[in-house]
């Protein structure tokens, strides 16, 4: 493991635990700022800009993959279905050849 | 505490399939085993690990990938917020361990049972809170061993499982339609900038500041009923 791998975790862990503190000492001031709605959408358009980021530019296999992952996402609202399923799907176009 | 701990196990049974999923992806990108366990029992934030990781194999960059992954617990100043009489009576010391060891399940388990009884409070938070940390620790380290154990799996579509995990967080995130026109907007903009050979750090940037404007505009004429 080199030197960026214990970078990564610390300084992951000091990020997170650094969001606790804030909960902690200023999470009712946060919450009744002004710029509150800020924290409630963020993370949603994070997730989405990493769906867009892993899709671009790839091939219809993936993007027909992810079609598949995103219905079994909206039925069922459950991770390891979903990534088994999306994971299944896309195997199976790539043994198709798509 | 042990009502806490004997409580959170169903939900605890749940994070392990999970954590054990992310070890695997974690080891398949070159985390050793013994990395991922020093990240769970220090990070403690399942999305984050998975995209902080991600981002990592990516691309890298340790700063960015940290900050990706640490947006998505932003949520926790809310969650951390919520426990503040919960908290009241501990010592710091025992408050900075408790909020470390809070994830969503047992937050979410002490309450909805805190709801139910008020006598529920800082033990039981506790005593799942251990048995969660605990558990996501172990699984996620044994998803780990597995993974680096397998040949590479990326030739039968492993790599995609990071991608479909996100769109299953997005799922999760999901609060209604008022979401649809900036997540659309943050979409399209990440894969336009990527498509122009934009890094991709920076396009998830781009796409979601993007998102946040769309966002911001349509709160300001009260579009959005939150």
């Amino acid at each position: 493991m080199t030197i960026s791998y214990w970078l990564l975790i610390l300084v992951l862990a000091i990020a997170a635990f650094t969001i606790r503190i804030l909960g902690l000492f200023a999470g009712d001031a946060i919450k009744s700022s002004r710029f509150n709605w800020v924290l409630d959408e963020l993370p949603g358009l994070i997730v989405v800009s990493l769906v867009a980021s892993s899709l671009a530019g790839q091939p219809v296999g993936t993007w027909v993959a992810a079609g598949v992952a995103l219905a079994v996402a909206y039925f069922t609202n459950h991770v390891i279905l979903t990534m088994f399923l999306g994971v299944t799907a896309f195997g199976l176009l790539l043994w198709l050849g798509v | 505490m042990k009502h806490g701990a004997l409580a959170i196990l169903p939900l605890a049974a749940g994070a392990a399939v999970y954590g054990f999923a992310f070890g695997l992806l974690a080891a398949q990108v070159g985390f050793p085993w013994w990395g991922v366990t020093l990240m769970s029992g220090l990070v403690h934030a399942g999305s984050s690990q998975i995209v902080a990781v991600e981002q990592f194999a990516g691309s890298a960059s340790v700063l960015g990938a940290a900050l990706a992954g640490a947006a998505l617990n932003l949520r926790y100043i809310g969650i951390v917020a919520t426990l503040s009489e919960i908290l009241s009576g501990l010592s710091l010391r025992m408050k900075l361990l408790t909020i470390h060891i809070t994830g969503d399940e047992n937050w979410a388990l002490t309450m909805a049972e805190r709801a139910k009884d008020p006598a529920i409070g800082a033990r039981f938070l506790i005593g799942s809170g251990l048995v969660m940390i605990s558990v996501w620790t172990v699984s996620t380290t044994l998803g780990a061993v597995a993974g680096s154990t397998l040949p590479n799996l990326e030739q039968f579509g492993l790599g995609f499982a990071f991608t479909a995990a996100f769109i299953a967080m997005a799922r999760g995130l999901w609060r209604g339609y008022a979401n649809l026109l900036p997540w659309s907007a943050s979409f399209v903009t990440t894969i336009a900038a990527v498509s122009l050979g934009t890094p991709k750090a920076y396009a998830i940037v781009t796409g979601a500041i993007c998102g946040l404007v769309i966002s911001h505009q349509l709160r300001k004429r009260g579009k959005t009923p939150k």
